[in-house]
């Protein structure tokens, strides 16, 4: 008995169908009170929404401010000869997903019953449009016919699956319906004529009744055949693959691609290569040889209490680099300094994989690959840009947001767990530091942390040492969130049960393996609705960055668009826009939270 | 493969934290060769910022970034404008290069912080002169490159004309932005002339015009140069905007704003106005600056001024042909007021910034 209840989680119960007319009936006038009420609120949000609709299509809009100012809105000042590494970099990501499409979610199907309840939406979203809308008859018609139709489709759909009576097709893969559906949108881009706007020589050209220009459509295409592509290829030899190890390197690849992308394929450093070979290279490989050396050492099973005292003597020593940074007492290249501390903290968990001989050099190999990843990393960051653009940062609009967002998630979601464990740990020197740290950042508002790390950090900051604008700010954002997402995190750690630890403990397990194993997987499952609410509200502050100057996409819609010469006081439109964007992003973070919870049984066990 | 996974968090973890360090580090002497660009840089101690800036490269100058006509981006992200284009002549001048220019776009409460602080080079941010700001704050002044004036925006059909004057005003609705001096102005000027005004203030003056244009304010105020674009902008087909009175209510010359104490590079941003000055009065523009030296149309002045025998940059620290790359690559104070100006409705002629022979107040002394 207890099997089939197993086997039927996770599938929800189905609900017995009814027509529109019966569900309508049910639902909306069901008895007197709930047909005024239907009424009423209908009656108002027809008017909300003819109001709307009448504010975008007034002749008073100059759609043609959002339009013209699309580059700046999106990217600041990217150069446009410039723009093939924003679509390299945005190449690399396509097929990224198309990989991790492939390996990770290639079952899931979509009943053609949710296609067809689409559709049918579409349809009724534009006959609405077409009764409420103040347009002329003939493009009234028009929409009429659209939407006519999409009716009609839909309806078909739900009549097939319906009279299907083996229901051999009551769905279709989620992925090939998702393709579809970009597809079509891309080529939309070379049938509907949205109207061309194009620079040339520095000037901007605007024909309507024309398709967008070539460097709009081409990319776009190429995007979605890359997506395809690495989708297709993937799932022909994905039996074949060892699935495990790909999943892994595909979540290295995830977290690394931010950094990746953003100062290699973006900025695409000058290395000057006698220095790296002369310098670079040399100081990476002692790290890598005499740096292992000590770690195999140090994972030696028989080795005690002398590891942990080596360890720690690392990370005195490690730290003492940065007083003495601070200090200037004596030189020393910054990556030789964070490779220190790197190695302490190596050292720190290395008693962890005191075990058989593989696993030693496993670690060891891990080491290898760290050091030879952020050494790449911090010479490039440190190497001047090839890319040229005037102003205190090289990105703005909508690109600034998601980095500094993506950036700011990523970097904060460790520290953030670490300062919760931290908190709730037994050692009082940890819990007393992490109290003190989660407490101070939440007593202080972001702004004036923004500002702290942009203007008052420079002058803290050792003799000659610089720390560029947007670093500055993802710094001090992440510090912020990080305080924020712990109190999230120790919510959860506070749900697991007191017996877990005991079993944990009954069964041997370590402390590490303890937290690993059995306390964080259950703690942070708990906490995937204030964590996704917390991501949400990091993505929707950035805009605050516009206080320390950066030319976010909402200062740029609010202040510099309506200050241009040619659309002076044009300050609506670009705002609508921009409350779009964030509403797209930040509804789709919070549907896919949804489908999370959904997935790990959130709310069922 | 418990092991495994282990070790990719741990990696994780710590590489999340080697990004962090990295982030806040650029190489103090790992690569001194290689700081770039998006960095800020402190002002040397002691010497000259002149120096400073050549050694660096580019010039970070400080522009509002939102004023119409004077600095704002363009839909291709290149900041343009009235004070943005002489933040390129300068950079020409001292750097040979009008596009080495860093612009900083910066509010007004952190404008002359960012000066002390040594953020920015030099500030052209339609910032006026003032006593208080070139003793208490600790500003110096340069040349007034634009002569403003806060004046009174209204409406032909409620009766106002060019001829108006705040004693008109009894009982009008005045709208301006909050927390500027145009509400003490208005104020003052209201009072002076026995009148009594509503006077209602907005967050920004874009809600102000188009209250102006819904009929809630009956005169919107601030200064000229603002009121005229607005004019050209937004005024209504089959309605009058008229701006009164002709001498304004208020004097705000616009100009540079540099750190007190430097004669060095004062002068330097000083002369560099005053030769796109002297090249207007002289006929010199970008198409012909390149060919002054040795042609024996132009005076010595003109001579000199563009590199030629007797030159006075070098003793600045400047390049002998510094005024006359200003020119070529930017343009006389003329090219530069037309282009930026003009289309908004701004004209020099018979405004205080006509040239002095022709009336106006731009003025250069000699270059000799």
């Amino acid at each position: 008995m207890s099997e089939t209840t197993i086997v039927e989680t996770g599938k929800r119960p189905e609900v017995a169908s009814s027509s529109p007319g019966e569900w309508i009936r049910k639902n909306l006038f069901s008895n007197i009170p709930n047909t005024i009420l239907t009424i009423v609120f209908g009656v108002f949000a027809l008017y909300a929404i003819r109001g709307l609709l009448g504010f975008i299509l007034s002749g008073e809009r100059r759609w043609e401010a959002v339009a013209t100012n699309m580059r700046l809105l999106m990217a600041q000042g990217y150069p446009a000869n410039q723009f093939v590494r924003v679509w390299v970099a945005l190449g690399c990501l396509m097929v990224l997903t198309g990989l991790s499409l492939a390996i990770w979610n290639a079952k899931g199907q979509l009943p053609i019953k949710k296609i067809s309840n689409w559709t049918m939406n579409i349809g009724f979203g534009l006959m609405l449009f077409a009764v409420l809308a103040p347009i002329s008859p003939s493009s009234r018609l028009g929409w009429v016919i659209a939407g006519v139709l999409f009716l009609t489709f839909g309806f078909g759909l739900w009549m097939s699956t319906k009279n299907n009576q083996n229901r051999t097709l009551d769905s279709i893969p989620t992925v090939w319906f998702s393709f579809g559906f970009l597809g079509t949108l891309v080529l939309s881009l070379w049938i509907v004529p949205f109207g061309h706007y194009a620079f040339t020589n520095g000037e901007l050209v605007a024909e309507t009744g024309r398709t967008v220009a070539m460097s709009t459509k081409l990319p776009f295409t190429v995007m979605w055949v890359l997506l395809v592509c690495s989708y297709c290829v993937i799932i022909r030899v994905r039996d074949y693959l060892p699935t495990g190890q790909a999943k892994a390197l595909l979540v290295g690849l995830w977290f690394l691609s931010p950094f990746v992308l953003n100062w290699i394929v973006l900025r695409d450093p000058d290395f000057d290569y006698g220095h790296v070979i002369s310098t670079d290279v040399p100081v990476a490989a002692l790290f890598i040889f005499a740096g292992g050396g000590i770690l195999y050492l140090l994972t030696k099973p028989s080795l005690g209490e002398l590891g942990r005292l080596t360890a720690i003597a690392l990370l005195i020593f490690g730290v003492f680099n940065w007083v003495a940074a601070f200090f200037g007492w004596y030189p020393m290249l910054q990556k030789v300094r964070i490779s220190f501390v790197l190695l302490a903290l190596a050292a720190l968990i290395a008693p962890n994989f005191a075990a058989d001989r593989r696993t030693r050099l496993k670690f060891v190999t891990g080491w290898g690959v760290l050091i030879v990843i952020s050494h790449w990393l911090i010479t490039a960051v440190n190497s001047p840009s090839t890319l040229e653009l005037q102003g205190p940062t090289y990105l703005g609009g909508f690109s600034l947001t998601l980095f500094v967002a993506v950036l700011t998630l990523l970097l904060s979601f460790p520290l953030g767990v670490l300062l919760a464990l931290g908190r709730t740990s037994s050692m009082p020197i940890a819990r007393v530091l992490c109290t003190g740290y989660i407490e101070s950042i939440r007593g202080v508002p972001l702004i004036t942390i923004l500002f702290f790390f942009s203007n008052i950090l420079p002058l803290f900051l050792p003799q000659g040492m610089e720390i560029a604008e947007l670093a500055a700010i993802v710094t001090g954002y992440t510090l912020f969130s990080a305080a924020y997402l712990a109190e999230n995190v120790r919510g959860g750690l506070q749900s697991v049960m007191r017996g877990q630890y005991e079993a944990a403990d009954a069964i041997g397990l370590t402390t590490s393996q303890r937290t690993g194993f059995i306390v964080l997987p259950q703690a942070l499952r708990v906490s995937i609705p204030p964590l996704v609410g917390q991501a949400i509200g990091v993505f929707k502050e950035t805009s605050l960055v516009a206080i320390i100057g950066a030319y976010d996409i909402l200062r740029i819609a609010n202040n510099v668009v309506p200050a241009q010469t040619e659309f002076l006081g044009v300050k609506r439109e670009g705002l609508l826009l921009v409350s779009v964007i964030y509403f797209i992003v930040a509804f789709s973070m919070s549907k896919y939270s949804q489908r999370l919870e959904e997935r790990v049984g959130l709310g069922e066990r | 493969m418990t092991q495994k996974s282990k070790l990719i968090k741990l990696l994780a973890v710590l590489f999340a934290f080697t990004l962090v360090t990295a982030a806040c580090g650029g190489d103090d002497s790992d690569d001194s060769s290689a700081s770039s660009s998006d960095e800020v840089t402190l002002t040397a101690e002691g010497g000259s910022l002149l120096e400073t800036v050549q050694e660096r490269g580019t010039l970070n100058c400080g522009v509002s970034g939102a004023a119409v006509a004077f600095s704002t981006l363009d839909p291709e992200g290149r900041m343009v404008g009235f004070d943005a284009d002489f933040c390129r002549a300068v950079a020409a001048a001292v750097l040979g290069d009008a596009d080495a220019v860093n612009f900083v776009s910066l509010t007004a409460a952190e404008r002359f912080t960012a000066v002390q602080s040594g953020d920015v080079d030099v500030l052209m941010r339609n910032t006026t002169w003032t006593q208080s700001r070139d003793t208490d704050v600790g500003m110096d002044f340069g040349p007034t490159t634009y002569y403003d004036g806060q004046q009174l925006m209204g409406k032909a059909a409620d009766g106002f004309s060019g001829s108006s004057t705040v004693g008109d005003l009894d009982g009008a609705t005045i709208c301006t932005n909050a927390g500027t001096t145009t509400e003490k102005n208005i104020g003052d000027a209201a009072e002076a002339a026995g009148v009594t005004i509503n006077l209602q203030t907005y967050e920004d003056f874009d809600i102000v015009t188009d209250n102006f244009i819904a009929g809630a304010c009956d005169i919107i105020t601030t200064d000229g140069s603002g009121l005229v674009g607005r004019k050209a902008q937004q005024q209504p087909e089959g309605e009058e905007w008229v701006i009164f009175p002709g001498a304004p209510i208020s004097k705000e010359p616009l100009g540079p704003t540099y750190g007190q104490n430097d004669s060095g590079w004062a002068d330097v941003v000083n002369w560099t106005v005053y030769a796109t000055i002297i090249a207007d009065e002289k006929g010199i523009n970008s198409g012909n600056a390149s060919g002054v030296v040795g042609n024996d149309a132009y005076d010595a002045e003109a001579q000199r001024l563009m590199g030629g025998e007797g030159e006075l940059q070098t003793l600045m620290g400047l390049s002998a042909d510094a005024f006359q790359n200003v020119i070529t690559q930017v343009g006389n104070y003329d090219e530069i007021y037309s282009r930026n100006l003009n289309p908004v409705g701004l004209n020099r002629a018979g405004s205080s910034n006509a040239g002095w022979t022709d009336g106006g107040l731009i003025y250069a002394p000699p270059a000799r």
